[in-house]
């Protein structure tokens, strides 16, 4: 029967060498003599779509790059199913080990990959942060939003829509993410500005859809009294499930992101504003960034922020096609046509 | 080949060690190479010393808890709180230290290391007394612990994450003597671990009395070993090495959040068993956890490191462990039976 244990063994080396090697043959026929500029993509989540389209960006971007400069650009996606800031430290440490020419991070613990970013940048890796940034860090530069500013944004659109009072709720998200934390700080900020304006609590939760939606619905219960949700992520709305579980008429909501699944609430006037980051930029600007510092030795400003762009019914079919444009595959169809 | 891996680990290892170095093999011939920035020389992306190093360190901190963890498994317990352990220890170790700001290097690191190691031993304690005490289902009291204790991570910590003194990331991140850029203190401390559990385990009195209460816990009773008194210490033993990976792993990243080690049970638990402890009871030991825990972390790796779609990390890694589980029984069957033949 020693067989059968020598036979077992062979069969998960041989699937796994024939995977990698389909998997090398694509790759090596797609590298020619030019130069090839690998860049490691570690995002927070691959479960999140907002990163599967910052994957889509920065591979148009690799594609688009390469053709124009005559050089050959990878992107290695690197990121793991689930948040995890050791994790992140240990694949950027990983992508400098197999001999990655840059590193494009979206920071889950910043305080857990600074150093992992500094080892980077000690053996001549440089590293550029997007979406989440590690400030104190020796990345070179930061593609995305001000996250002070978002929420601040996000209050301002909300109680603009409950003309100046009523009872709020924040969703936050994952309470150790740097980025989401400015945000709350941000909203928090905006709303003592408003003496109408009373934050009942700040709810956070997993990164996935339905554990957010889960926590809109169990929180309506929990606080009836609440009339406004300042969502600083768009994940709630991910789900179909506050279509119908949200009364637009009691409650306004407004929130961060606008993806092709979160369009429907605004054409339902659950959401009458979404606050668009240009996730598809977080990948296509950061390798644009990359290339400039890296092949074409331009400089790269620290701080590139990215602009919200606000979707409202109004703007509901231009916002549609730019998805599609982007390579979005699940835009609704009725929406594409609308002016 | 397996002949050497046998004279060398010994015939419950040899196995594991053989796919280790198969699947090690592989990744080598297959990572592909890049120039070294320094010399221009083609490295292999696999096997250099950088890679070779991170695994270890990626491996220590799951191994250094399956030692505890497999000490659970043999007495026939479970314990699923040792991912909250390590983020309580390593929040209270931050807290405490930037409390007693500023301390010198000695002072910083050992204050560290004692707050982590008592945190640990404190957790072990309440769970070995509630299982022991409430005569709950281990699984019932360690999955309740397991959020109580991460619980309260989260609210001293205020959800931050909390930097540790610098001397103790300069610890951890010593070179001590090898080239800049690796980093050898967690590899080491995962064998010291590994080898005192394993001395532990197979030299000692209370170690062998650990296998008899799991193998048979009436047995046991009746002659004469007081199992309460067994169990807590094997749960305080699963919280003292989850300090130590907690110690270890907030120094070497430099912070501590009450997000750390999220799932990393799961890990902890799977490195044991793959390492051949039985779920049942009464089988593991230290070497072959700390060797399933290297299997484990290069299975994970070789998905990035082999250019593999990422999104099936989760199928490859939960595949790979119920074929080294089944793998493992083939064996165990067929050398019992020899035994029986001979």
């Amino acid at each position: 029967m020693k067989w059968i244990k020598v036979l077992l063994v062979a069969v998960i080396c041989l699937s796994i060498a024939v995977i990698a090697a389909v998997t090398s043959e694509q790759v090596g026929a797609s590298q020619s003599v030019r130069k090839t500029i690998r860049i490691a993509m570690i995002a927070k989540s691959s479960t999140n779509p907002v990163f599967l389209s910052s994957k889509i960006g920065a591979e148009a971007a690799a594609k688009d790059l390469s053709a124009k400069n005559g050089i050959n650009v990878v992107i290695n996606w690197m990121t793991p199913p689930t948040e995890d800031g050791q994790v992140q430290a240990q694949r950027i440490a990983q992508a400098v080990n197999e001999g990655a020419q840059a590193i494009l991070v979206s920071c889950s613990d910043a305080a857990k990959v600074t150093g992992a970013i500094n080892d980077a940048v000690a053996r001549g890796v440089p590293v550029m942060t997007f979406d989440s940034d590690a400030p104190a860090s020796k990345r070179f530069a930061y593609y995305g939003v001000d996250d002070l500013e978002t929420g601040q944004r996000v209050m301002v659109e909300l109680a603009k829509l409950m003309n100046g009072k009523g009872k709020i709720a924040i969703l936050a998200g994952n309470q150790n993410a740097p980025n989401l934390q400015k945000r709350v700080e941000g909203a928090r900020k905006e709303a003592a500005k408003s003496p109408g304006i009373k934050i009942v609590n700040t709810f956070y939760h997993t990164e996935t859809p339905q554990d957010a939606a889960a926590k809109v619905l169990e929180a309506m219960k929990a606080y009836p009294e609440i009339d406004g949700w300042a969502m600083i992520g768009g994940w709630a709305l991910f789900t179909k499930t506050l279509l119908t579980d949200l009364d637009p008429k009691k409650v306004k909501v407004v929130s961060v992101d606008a993806l092709p699944v979160e369009l429907s609430y605004v054409d339902k006037g659950i959401v009458p504003v979404l606050l668009a980051q240009s996730t598809y930029l977080w990948g296509y600007v950061s390798v644009e960034k990359i290339i400039d510092r890296v092949h074409l030795n331009k400089a790269v400003p620290q701080i590139n922020k990215m602009e919200l762009v606000p979707v409202t019914k109004s703007t509901l079919g231009k916002w549609a096609r730019q998805l599609r444009d982007w390579g979005f595959t699940d835009v609704p169809a009725e929406y594409l046509k609308l002016p | 080949m397996q002949k050497f891996i046998r004279a060398l680990f010994g015939r419950q290892q040899s196995g594991l060690v053989l796919v280790i170095v198969i699947l090690g093999g592989i990744l080598t011939l297959f990572a592909g190479s890049h120039p070294d920035p320094e010399t221009g020389l083609a490295v292999n992306n696999f096997l250099n010393s950088y890679t070779l190093m991170q695994t270890a360190t990626n491996a220590s901190f799951i191994a250094i808890m399956a030692v505890g963890a497999t000490m659970i498994i043999i007495s026939g317990r479970i314990d699923l709180s040792v991912g909250s352990i390590y983020a309580l220890s390593g929040v209270a170790m931050a807290i405490a230290l930037r409390a007693m700001a500023p301390l010198g290097s000695l002072a910083a690191i050992s204050s560290g290391l004692l707050v982590c190691l008592g945190i640990g031993l404190l957790c072990g304690l309440l769970n070995g007394l509630m299982v022991v005490g409430l005569r709950v289902h281990p699984f019932i009291i360690t999955l309740g612990t397991m959020w109580i204790l991460r619980g309260i991570a989260f609210v001293i910590s205020k959800a931050e994450s909390i930097l540790v003194p610098d001397p103790l990331t300069d610890f951890a991140k010593s070179t001590i003597g090898l080239k800049p850029g690796l980093y050898p203190v967690p590899l080491i401390v995962m064998m010291a671990v590994t080898v005192v559990g394993m001395v532990y385990l197979a030299k000692t009195v209370a170690g062998r009395h650990i296998y008899a209460v799991g193998g048979n816990m009436e047995a046991s009773r009746y002659s004469g070993l007081r199992i309460g008194g067994i169990l807590i210490g094997v749960y305080m033993i699963s919280g003292l090495t989850a300090g130590i990976a907690a110690f270890v792993g907030s120094a070497y990243y430099g912070s501590a959040a009450c997000a750390d080690a999220t799932g990393y049970e799961l890990y902890v638990i799977a490195a044991a068993v793959v390492g051949g402890a039985s779920l049942s009871g009464g089988k593991g030991n230290a070497i072959n956890a700390t060797l399933g825990a290297v299997l484990i972390v290069l299975i994970r790796q070789s998905v990035s490191t082999l250019r593999l779609d990422q999104n099936y990390e989760w199928i490859i890694i939960g595949g790979a462990i119920i074929v080294a589980v089944v793998l493992d029984q083939i064996n165990s069957r067929l050398a019992a039976r020899r035994g029986r033949t001979i």
